[in-house]
């Protein structure tokens, strides 16, 4: 009886570890490496020394050089005010923290180039709307803030990216044993005490894989610093790839830089990866018990007022304004009128829902793609995971190695990859159709579903595999009432954590449209760019309702659905 | 639970069919999700902004019913790259080409992806190309000025040279980025064959700057973040007719920049291309090339005063004359060098 069950299970375990595997290659890997074959393979010979010209250029030095400080700096900032606003809404009494809290997962759901171009309107030097109120009422004679410049774009950076930080930290704030911290409270622990050998070691994990997501995303970012750093001469790798491969009239040439640049972006990501790895080091602590329970509070007292003004002000600052002047620019008749009541109307917003097929293509093609893409990713990285994390066989090495590649695979590397690798050359053509567009979103999103699914099976301990197993259960009777239910929050985070964003996705699909396959980032970016800013405003604001009306039917749905 | 599982599996084993099948249910798919775009419907890339673009194709949807159109309007150099990569992918998706990037067109040329087309209404247009062989046709004489912001600057410029000296401009005049603008590397191309490098030198040490594309730097002069910019003629007076508080301004020294109109070679819809074509170069198109507030190649239409527009022989005539085969070789050059400059 033992033997049979052994038997089976085995053959599932490869089953599964070969599917994994083949994902993983057909997705990530084979694009990555025809990136880095392109890089040194011309002309039919090895070619290092063409490589090394490409990159001893001073813009490209600058680049890397912009993209790790803006990094640095948006990862800094994000984690600092991630954790901060975590511990505020799930560990003191804040009042109303169940609002604030939704209100600080707001970003999360915003474009950050979206939010760009609203602090442009709003800071740009000479004509954004808070530096010219205080230069013409206030006596000011220079700009306040110039938001073309590293702090401005890191600043921006921070206000959007800081929720993955939040998400996490609140996660794990949530989902801690507090037997821990009464423990040490009973033991005598002051909370500053409790706080720093308790508390943090055991949220430090989630701080830093959140920390981690942000630093990567923002490394290789397109869209923030393609709105503000451009016109300040401040380039980071994405926008210098782009610049390169429009530059030089799309020769094959520019996509051969492009692959060099991307090569020194995965090649950095990695290092910072490996860095990243060596200080979590055995970070793993699985801290779910099975058992429910409340956290304490901590008793903000005389400051319970002055935060909740903080956090509305910080609120009203990062979300409320950008919105409104998104708002109020896409009704406006052109760019650079006042915002009295005979320049709005509501022509934009027609034009863009009736009349432009642009628009309306382009909404349509980012919620297939985005749903399909989120459940496709969904389930297969549940499934990398559960390899990963939990099971034991022969080859998981491979997948190990191969799990990381989507970690350290930014998007725009991802899009040249693409389209190297399915435009036709091996026998497969997806080129200009949505296949491709897909393609790229899985690759680019797989990282957050199997950070989502591997941080949820880590916390499910081994024993209650083990008891269900003990008690005669099949690997498959335990995965689906054991493992499945416990990690479902984490396959919901996960299908939030691609499918909104999907939705206003930027980097990949502006190397990858074709002229039917626009999607909602790409028409507002290029919109803007072309300098219809009233328009692509429009649109903006179009697409943050559809991002907010999807984000309250899932809600909705996943209420009902009892998650 | 147990339909959490069901999907799970099924989620697997479609995505993994999907993937390992790919060679397979590629094309497939292909044939019915890109064969509206492949069978008879004309694609058309231009870098034409919709105020231009969409009239013209409207006219000629309603002159041929028979034919669907398509079109993507987008930056030139954005374009090319995206032909460069179907290229390498086999296919052009495009029919027709319409930018304002010439060095693109002859570069296409001498690859020889080009279909040799001469238009049946040829003798009425004006033709600014010596060396004409019917691989491409000017469809405009597209002119750039100064765009002005008229709460800004009081007294026009006069001289390219105003932008480099006068403290008014200081840090406030931009140049679209000539990487993802066509007429914007025309016109820097122009400019220096006309002054040389050390007019940019003296523009950048009056702090110009380099924008976005050819719009945005109108949309930036329009709000008062800059004071004037390098602009295309009717995409500055799209926004005037709107309310911009702009003016177009044009110094002695004419930038026009032809735009070319090209078929592909290997298109699949060569009649409909060339019928565009035709059109195109008609009075009726030309008519709402001039209307757009542009310069049309025909003597034949009414230019609307208002756009303070040259007539489309003086643009030919007074336009700053360049060999265009010559800045071809240099064009990638030329654009760093330009960045160079100008960024630092």
């Amino acid at each position: 009886m033992s033997q049979v069950k052994t038997k089976s299970s085995f053959g599932v375990a490869q089953l599964i570890l070969f599917l994994s595997i083949a994902v993983l290659v057909v997705v990530v890997a084979f694009p990555v490496l025809l990136i880095l074959f392109n890089a040194f393979w011309v002309e039919d010979h090895f070619n290092f020394d063409g490589a090394i010209m490409i990159l001893q250029q001073p813009a490209t030095y600058q680049a890397l050089k912009n993209s790790l400080i803006i990094a640095a700096m948006s990862t800094i900032g994000s984690t600092i005010v991630g954790t901060f606003f975590a511990w505020l809404v799930t560990r003191t009494d804040l009042p109303h923290k169940k609002f604030m809290k939704a209100m600080f997962l707001v970003p999360f759901m915003l474009p950050s180039f979206i939010g760009a171009m609203a602090w442009k309107m709003l800071l740009s030097p000479n004509a954004g709307f808070i530096n010219q109120f205080f230069m013409q009422h206030l006596g000011f004679t220079g700009p306040v803030f110039n938001i073309y410049s590293y702090l401005g774009i890191s600043l921006v950076e921070v206000m959007y990216l800081f929720p993955f930080v939040f998400i996490q930290v609140c996660g794990a704030l949530e989902r801690m044993d507090p037997t821990l911290e009464e423990s040490a409270r009973i033991s005598g622990a002051g909370l500053f005490t409790i706080t720093r050998k308790i508390t943090i070691p055991l949220v430090l994990p989630s701080i830093l894989s959140g920390a981690l997501l942000i630093m990567l995303y923002s490394m290789a970012h397109f869209g923030t610093v393609a709105v503000l750093g451009i016109e300040n001469g401040i380039y980071n790798i994405p926008t210098l790839i782009y610049e390169r491969i429009h530059q030089s009239g799309g020769s094959f040439d520019a996509i051969r830089t492009g692959t060099v640049l991307a090569t020194v972006l995965v090649i950095s990501a990695a290092l910072i990866i490996w860095a990243q790895r060596k200080i979590l080091g055995s970070g793993h602590y699985q801290i779910i018990g099975g058992k429910s329970f409340r956290p304490m509070e901590l008793k903000l007292r005389g400051l319970r007022m002055p935060m909740m003004i903080f956090c509305f002000l910080y609120i009203g600052f990062t979300i409320l304004l950008p919105t409104v002047v998104i708002f109020l620019v896409g009704s406006l008749k052109t760019y650079g009128l006042s915002f009295s009541p005979e320049n709005l109307s509501l022509d934009n917003f027609k034009f863009i829902l009736f009349e432009y097929a642009v628009t309306r293509d382009a909404i349509v093609n980012s919620v297939t793609l985005g749903f399909t893409a989120a459940i496709i990713t969904m389930f297969a990285g549940v499934m990398i995971s559960y390899v990963i994390v939990k099971m034991k066989v022969r080859g998981k090495g491979i997948l190990e190695f191969l799990g990381m590649l989507p970690f350290s695979v930014p998007g725009s590397v991802i899009a040249l990859g693409v389209i190297l690798a399915w435009s036709g050359q091996f026998g497969v053509n997806f080129y200009n159709t949505v296949w491709i567009i897909l393609l790229a979103y899985i690759a680019r999103y797989m990282a957050f579903s199997l950070k989502a699914n591997s941080a949820a099976l880590e916390q499910v301990h081994d024993s209650l595999v083990e008891a269900s197993r003990a008690c005669g259960a099949t690997m498959w009777q335990s995965l689906k009432d054991i493992v499945l239910p416990l990690v479902k929050p984490g396959m919901l985070a996960a299908f939030f954590l691609i499918f909104l964003p999907s939705l206003r996705e930027l980097t990949v699909s502006i190397m990858l449209y074709a002229p039917t396959t626009r999607t909602i980032g790409v028409a507002i970016y290029t919109l803007n760019e072309d300098g219809e800013t009233v328009i692509s405003a429009a649109l903006a604001a179009i697409a943050l309702i559809i991002i907010v009306i999807g984000q309250f039917i899932i809600n909705h749905f996943s209420k009902k659905a009892g998650v | 639970m147990k339909k959490g599982l069901v999907l799970f599996l099924i989620a697997v084993m479609a995505l993994s069919t999907a993937l390992l099948t790919g060679c397979g249910g590629g094309p497939k798919q292909e044939s019915k999700d890109g064969g509206a775009a492949k069978g008879n419907k004309l694609v058309i890339y231009t870098s034409m902004k919709e105020s231009l673009i969409s009239g013209i194709v409207e006219g000629f949807k309603k002159k041929n019913p028979g034919i669907e159109v398509d079109y993507q309007s987008a930056g030139a150099g954005k374009l090319m790259a995206k032909i460069a990569a179907e290229r390498q992918s086999g296919h052009i998706l495009a029919d027709v080409i319409w930018t304002s990037e010439v060095p693109d067109f002859y570069m296409m040329k001498k690859e020889g992806i080009l279909e040799v087309y001469k238009p049946s209404n040829l003798k009425e247009i004006l033709n600014p190309f010596d060396d004409y062989d019917g691989s491409f046709t000017a469809a405009r004489l597209g002119t750039l000025g100064i765009a002005v912001n008229t709460d800004k600057i009081k007294e026009f410029p006069t001289a390219w040279e105003d932008l480099a000296t006068k403290p008014e401009y200081n840090k406030a005049f931009g140049i679209a980025d000539p990487a993802l603008s066509g007429t914007s590397y025309m016109s820097v191309a122009l400019l220096e064959h006309q002054f040389g490098w050390d007019y940019f030198n003296r523009l950048a040490a009056n702090g110009t700057r380099i924008g976005k594309g050819s719009g945005q730097v109108v949309d930036d002069t329009s709000s008062g973040e800059l004071s004037a910019c390098l602009a295309v003629d009717y995409i500055t007076n799209n926004k005037i007719a709107k309310g911009a508080h702009l003016q177009m301004v044009y110094p002695k020294e004419l930038i026009m920049v032809p735009s070319p109109v090209a078929i592909f070679k290997g298109s699949k819809n060569l009649d409909a291309a060339k019928k565009f074509v035709d059109y195109l170069l008609s009075q009726e198109a030309q008519q709402k090339v001039a209307d757009a507030g542009t310069v049309p190649v025909r003597t034949d239409v009414k230019q609307n005063p208002k756009h303070n527009l040259p007539k489309p022989e003086d643009a030919m005539k007074n336009g700053i004359k360049v060999v265009y085969t010559e800045i071809l070789p240099q064009k990638e050059a030329t654009i760093q060098k330009f960045t160079e400059i100008i960024k630092k």
